[in-house]
């Protein structure tokens, strides 16, 4: 049996155990929520964060997928039209925040990958379509030559006025389809579907004008010194380059307006120029037109509109590839200049006018033209009005006055003398011409005589040997008879 | 009648010279009218193909098909340049000289027939 005191003290020291122990817990416990309330603050803290940076995550997802609907919607179609249409803007970022972002990288990527695989079909179906129209034109030239000829045998067969006017009509119509079709083709990259021998530079200026409806109201002015040719590969891509010039040219002037051609020789080459007076072209037209001159690049029929326009096009490709050179410019008169300019070295040659006479309607050069025809054919007193005439015709660039006439002089006498002296193959000529020399003292006395007169001398002769057989003697009367039929 | 010397395609056309016209403005003229210059002076307003034509007749009379041989134009063309110059006065064109005179078929036979009466 144990004792009160000792049952105090086992429960007091039990109750300070306790406490003690409970105090021990306590301070334990003020601990812990201490660090739980530090957790807990954390933990709200990281929480707001969270909360925060989860808006800002699906702002940005909204502002992503704005901006890919910005793709689809507007910069991708801006893209289309801008591949097609070079001066249409494409947008930009909706959002400027994204600028240099992966997202920017991406998206920029899809518009390069949409663009290359746009340019790449375009280029595809362009193709396609132009050797299609290659193919057809090729045959349909090749078809219209053949009917070019035919006419042209027809036109020396039938004289008959009516059926000749209806030849007439029906190969000017042929050369127009033939126009067409040939710059169609050299557009979709065809050659131009024909050789030509060395030709005159004014038989072809002269030859292109003639594919065109309207060219009565063309003016050629010849400046050129010597008999210039084109060489063979080279006659057909200028015509046809010449042809289109001129085309634009009738067809932005008024119907009642000349357009104007001047042939110049230079020193080291030879340039048609070719004047209107009509609409003119803006500066962004002549820039446009300037770029196709050029002929560098691949050109895409969907690039000409619609209908194509194809003639600075195919100017653009014939000067890539033979070399010659032409040049737009608003004119001083208010229309348009284009120039082609020939390179003489590899491009001109000068052709011998006895053996391989110009054609009749090629126009004949100013200045020698008028020298031969004040040597040769006028009366005297006619020659010095004619040369007048001549000085008053405008020349449009300065060429040195003196120095073209010398040396025109000889060669058109050489011309004029040659056929006669080449045997082989005898033409006929009714009489030789006769040379100044000798014309020149009985101009006004002896004309020659003509197959009429001749007759008649010998008729006279005739006669008068029968009344001479009749009667006595007697001259026939010649003076009387020659001027009578004269 | 070759229509160019050359081998190769012309590259003018016959219609050039005419403007397109194949009507003469006169229809007396034919292949064979013979044709010489009156000598007016060529002035500079005459078209190109003109002049080869005046300058052709400068020396003499031909006939027209051998102008437009000499020409290398058909002859259809040559016609209506060839009246635009007589119309201008700068060219005479004559009728060709008529081909001999054949005998009137029936005259000779009534004078056979005569005879042959007055034989029998």
């Amino acid at each position: 049996m144990t004792s009160i005191p000792e049952a105090l003290l086992w429960c007091l020291s039990a109750g300070t155990a306790a406490a003690v122990v409970l105090a021990a817990f306590s301070v334990r416990a003020s601990g812990q929520r201490k660090a739980l309330r530090a957790r807990l603050a954390a933990a709200e803290e990281q929480n707001s964060a969270t909360l925060h940076s989860n808006t800002e995550l699906s702002a940005r997802l909204r502002a992503t997928e704005a901006e890919i609907r910005h793709l689809a919607g507007t910069r991708l179609p801006d893209l289309t039209m801008a591949l097609a249409h070079p001066h249409v803007p494409v947008h930009g970022l909706l959002d400027a925040r994204f600028a240099g972002s992966e997202t920017d990288e991406a998206l920029g990527a899809v518009l390069e990958q949409v663009s290359e695989a746009i340019t790449k079909e375009r280029t595809r179906v362009d193709a396609a379509a132009q050797s299609a129209l290659r193919g057809a034109t090729t045959t349909i030239q090749a078809l219209l030559y053949r009917l070019q000829t035919a006419l042209q045998e027809m036109q020396h067969r039938y004289d008959d006025p009516e059926i000749a006017q209806a030849l007439l009509n029906a190969d000017f119509l042929n050369e127009q389809a033939l126009r067409r079709v040939q710059a169609t083709g050299v557009v979709c990259g065809a050659w131009p579907g024909l050789t030509r021998e060395d030709s005159y530079l004014a038989e072809l200026v002269v030859g292109a004008m003639s594919r065109l409806r309207g060219y009565e109201r063309v003016q050629i002015s010849n400046q050129l010194r010597d008999p210039i040719a084109v060489v063979a590969r080279a006659v057909e891509p200028i015509a046809i380059t010449v042809t289109e010039l001129l085309a634009n040219a009738l067809h932005h002037s008024h119907r009642e307006l000349p357009v104007t051609i001047t042939l110049q020789q230079g020193n080291r080459g030879a340039s048609v120029i070719i004047d209107d007076y009509g609409v003119g072209m803006h500066d962004d037209e002549i820039k446009a037109a300037m770029e196709l001159l050029a002929g560098d690049g691949d050109l895409l029929l969907t690039q000409l509109g619609d209908p194509p326009r194809s003639g600075f096009a195919a100017a653009g490709q014939l000067v890539r590839q033979y070399g010659f050179g032409v040049h737009v410019e608003p004119s001083p008169y208010g229309g348009v200049r284009a120039v082609v300019y020939i390179p003489g070295d590899p491009l001109l040659t000068v052709l011998d006018e006895s053996a391989q006479p110009m054609s009749v309607m090629a126009p004949l050069p100013h200045r020698s033209g008028m020298t031969e025809r004040s040597s040769s054919a006028l009366p005297t007193g006619a020659a010095p009005s004619s040369a007048a005439s001549s000085a008053g015709q405008p020349t449009p660039a300065p060429a040195a006055p003196a120095a073209p006439a010398a040396p025109a002089a000889p060669a058109v006498h050489a011309s004029y003398d040659a056929p006669a002296a080449e045997g082989e193959l005898p033409r006929r000529r009714r009489r030789k011409p006769v040379s100044e020399a000798e014309q020149a003292p009985r101009t006004e006395p002896i004309p020659p005589r003509s197959p009429e007169e001749t007759g008649s001398r010998w008729a006279a002769l005739q006669r008068g040997t029968e009344t001479g057989r009749a009667a006595a003697q007697s001259e026939p009367p010649r003076s009387p008879e020659g001027n009578a039929q004269s | 009648m070759t229509p160019r010397q050359s081998s190769g395609r012309r590259l003018v056309p016959a219609y050039l010279a005419t403007g397109g016209r194949a009507r003469p403005s006169r229809n007396t003229l034919d292949r064979l009218t013979l044709l010489h210059s009156v000598g007016m002076p060529i002035t500079s307003e005459v078209r190109p193909e003109e002049h080869r034509i005046l300058e052709l007749l400068q020396p003499g009379a031909l006939s027209l098909a051998e102008v437009a041989a000499h020409l290398h134009l058909p002859v259809s063309v040559v016609k209506v340049l060839v009246a635009d110059l007589v119309d201008a006065g700068r060219l005479h064109a004559r009728v060709p000289i008529p081909e001999a005179e054949q005998f009137d078929r029936q005259i000779l036979e009534r004078v056979l027939d005569g005879l042959r009466s007055l034989k029998s």
